[in-house]
């Protein structure tokens, strides 16, 4: 990420952040919400990161993933029956059944990756087409396992959803976190933890690994890298079982981390938004993350906004109301989208397959 | 080929999923047509009868008939929203002398239903006839959302130490929600009118997800106890409970919505304040009482809204808080005490 664009991205989580301790200004102590603000961003992020980290990874391959949405659906479903089918019907306790709830999501998110690049590499469909049917058979898929499983007198549980394993716990970390005022920003949860690891990690490997160079390379021109002995298809496969697994964490974030029950649909379209925050970090994972923060931010202001209704002055009415509040985030996507941010560049050879 | 081979498989399981749309039904077949037999037959919305909201309040009130009046009881579980008009027709075909259908969704079928069937009555749980459509053999069943709100922001406020209550709700669009939420706030100003109140609407999505996000509900629900905010009252469906699980994170009491929702998210026992109540069992024992009684009347019928018990909060609420929200309840029943909210948003 260029020095420009993170001047950019500073710049608007700053002002992000300034607009709510305004706005909150008399009534609450300005370090407290800029403290509130921090945190509630960072777990808003954490789906649209690891998302996003999804994208780069499929897409510095060159296989375009539409699907991240319908892998991280999916995942939030298999992560949270596996938690409760460890807890319930084995008798696991609840911090066992949790981590088998998040390898059941991660796996299953790498399984759809597996479909993806079945579809893309070796199928050679279209990849928009690839991962629009991984979006439609994930809202099916769990829709109908949700009411056979738990909500049909005939399921394993006799139509009664049983009690939940809860949701993994805050950390506490040393140090950090006994700091006054600021130490409620180190107070996540590991999947919020993991998915800031991971974005170092993902730069890592991509960018200073022999691993990383290959696949950027495929991503670029897997024609000159077939010539110098590369396996195109295989380190395509790669990557995009890897970007499902990472959808797969991020989709358990909604229902092993947030709360502890699934809702048909419940990633809300936040799939297509960590797409929107790949797209703005220019297909690196340190652009995408602090993307993922811009967007979160977003959403953390307009919960602020609606909290300090009553203090907006009447000049600024038309902030009082939610909807126009709630438009906030996706006005911020389309205007980021439209290049307020200069060109992005995907690389060169995304979305087409490789029939070499 | 492997176009084909796909397309294949998307027929494949559009078929296994039509096949699970049936609807599964209880039956111990009395026979209706006779005039002194009185059948009750109740068409769940999409769930089972003992879900622990609606559909289960409402079946109680058939339950209290089937003891009380002698009534013959049966209720089928709609699986499918498409089913809603075969599922009451299958009723009125039987010669069932009442027919109670659940939930807003089911309001159109029922109101066809009532024209088809002019000889049966329809009771409507929670559907708004519209003002000059009345039909005389529908009664519909509806809440003051603003009265129950109004309860239990008042309970709120007299129980706050830190002087902040807040509400993390679905979206103003939708009325109820939106009376829910002004009644919450008339509650809590009547009893104290210095108090600070948060409202946040899940308004930054459409009326399909506003009720199905909870992680947005405890990420406001958090954010609002980030400020002081000590009681949360959370309304909107699965959104509301999210909030509910929020406080119960970080030790703040809770207020539910609709029905008692101690038993609907267990999680939350332990900081559930109450809940803000329609008492569907009660309005629908009443009207089904009404109707054996051959003075059922077509129209709206207000329900009664109150509140639930305080569960493991009991002992923290002092005497005198529940004698005051007791009589504030009596206030607003006979009209002594006005919310003021208009019955949408202005």
């Amino acid at each position: 990420m260029g020095s420009r664009r993170l001047a950019f991205v500073t710049l608007i989580v700053a002002v992000l952040v300034g607009a709510a301790a305004l706005a909150g200004a008399p009534r609450v102590a300005a370090a407290d919400v800029v403290v509130s603000m921090i945190a509630t961003t960072l777990a808003v992020a954490t789906p649209l990161t690891l998302g996003a980290l999804s994208g780069v990874m499929c897409e510095r391959a060159g296989v375009v993933n539409l699907g991240i949405e319908g892998m991280m659906l999916s995942s939030a479903f298999f992560g949270w029956a596996g938690a409760l089918y460890a807890s319930a019907a084995w008798g696991l306790p609840p911090g066992a059944s949790l981590a088998f709830g998040v390898a059941m999501a991660i796996v299953s998110g790498g399984l759809l990756g597996l479909a993806h690049a079945a579809l893309s590499v070796t199928f050679r469909v279209d990849q928009i087409i690839g991962g629009t049917v991984i979006n439609l058979l994930a809202v099916g898929l769990t829709g109908f396992l949700n009411r056979q499983l738990f909500f049909e007198r005939t399921g394993p549980f006799g139509g009664v959803v049983p009690r939940s394993p809860g949701v993994l716990p805050r950390l506490h970390l040393p140090g950090l976190a006994d700091l006054p005022v600021v130490g409620r920003i180190f107070e996540q949860q590991p999947i919020t933890l993991t998915a800031i690891l991971l974005v170092v990690v993902a730069h890592l490997a991509l960018f200073r690994t022999r691993w990383g160079l290959r696949v950027r390379a495929v991503g670029e021109h897997p024609r000159a890298a077939a010539t110098v002995g590369i396996d195109v298809r295989r380190l395509r496969y790669e990557s995009v079982i890897l970007g499902g697994c990472l959808a797969g964490l991020g989709g358990a974030y909604f229902t092993l981390e947030s709360v502890p029950s699934f809702e048909p649909l419940m990633t809300n379209g936040r799939g297509f938004i960590a797409l929107a925050a790949m797209i703005f970090g220019n297909w690196t994972p340190t652009g995408a993350f602090a993307a993922a923060l811009v967007f979160g931010a977003a959403q953390a202001l307009q919960i602020n906004l609606q909290l300090f209704r009553d203090q907006i002055p009447p000049s600024w009415s038309f902030l009082q109301h939610s909807s126009i509040v709630g438009l906030l985030p996706y006005l911020l996507t389309m205007l980021i989208l439209t290049g307020v941010i200069g060109k992005t560049t995907p690389p060169a050879a995304d979305g087409k397959p490789y029939d070499g | 080929m492997s176009r084909r081979r796909f397309f294949v498989g998307a027929a494949l399981s559009a078929v296994v999923a039509l096949l699970a749309g049936c609807s599964s039904r209880k039956s111990d077949r009395p026979d209706c047509s006779k005039p002194e037999v009185f059948c009750v037959g109740l068409v769940t919305d999409v769930g089972k009868v003992d879900d622990k909201s609606f559909n289960q309040s409402a079946w109680e009130g058939a339950l209290r008939a089937q003891k009380e009046l002698g009534a013959v009881i049966q209720y089928i579980e709609t699986t499918d929203a498409k089913d809603y008009a075969k599922n009451i027709g299958t009723f009125a075909e039987e010669h069932h002398d009442a027919v109670v259908t659940v939930g807003y969704a089911l309001a159109e079928a029922t109101q066809a239903a009532a024209v088809r069937y002019p000889d049966v009555k329809f009771i409507g749980v929670d559907q708004l006839q519209p003002a000059g459509a009345e039909k005389a053999n529908l009664a519909s069943l509806v809440f003051a959302e603003d009265k129950a709100g109004f309860l239990v922001g008042a309970l709120a406020a007299m129980v706050t130490k830190s002087g902040k209550i807040g509400a993390v709700m679905a979206t103003d669009a939708v009325p109820p929600v939106w009376r829910y939420g002004e009644g919450f706030r008339a509650g809590a100003r009547h009893v104290k009118p210095e108090i600070e109140i948060s409202l946040v609407y899940h308004s930054d999505v459409g009326i399909d997800r506003t009720f199905t996000d909870p992680e947005w509900g405890k990420t406001t629900a958090l954010s609002m106890i980030d400020k002081g905010v000590d009681i949360v009252f959370g309304a909107g469906g699965k959104t509301g409970n999210g909030a509910l699980l929020g406080a119960a994170e970080k030790g703040a009491l809770a207020i539910g919505v609709d029905t008692d929702q101690y038993a609907t998210v267990p999680e939350a026992q332990k900081v559930l304040l109450t809940s803000a109540m329609k008492r569907v069992d009660e309005g629908t024992f009443d009207l089904l009482k009404l109707a054996r009684e051959g003075k059922m009347q077509g129209g709206n019928l207000q329900g009664k809204a109150s509140y639930a018990p305080f569960h493991d909060q009991e002992s923290k609420v002092p005497a005198e808080v529940k004698s005051r929200l007791e009589a504030l309840e009596k206030g607003l029943m006979d009209g002594s005490i006005k919310t003021s909210v208009p019955p949408t948003k202005t």
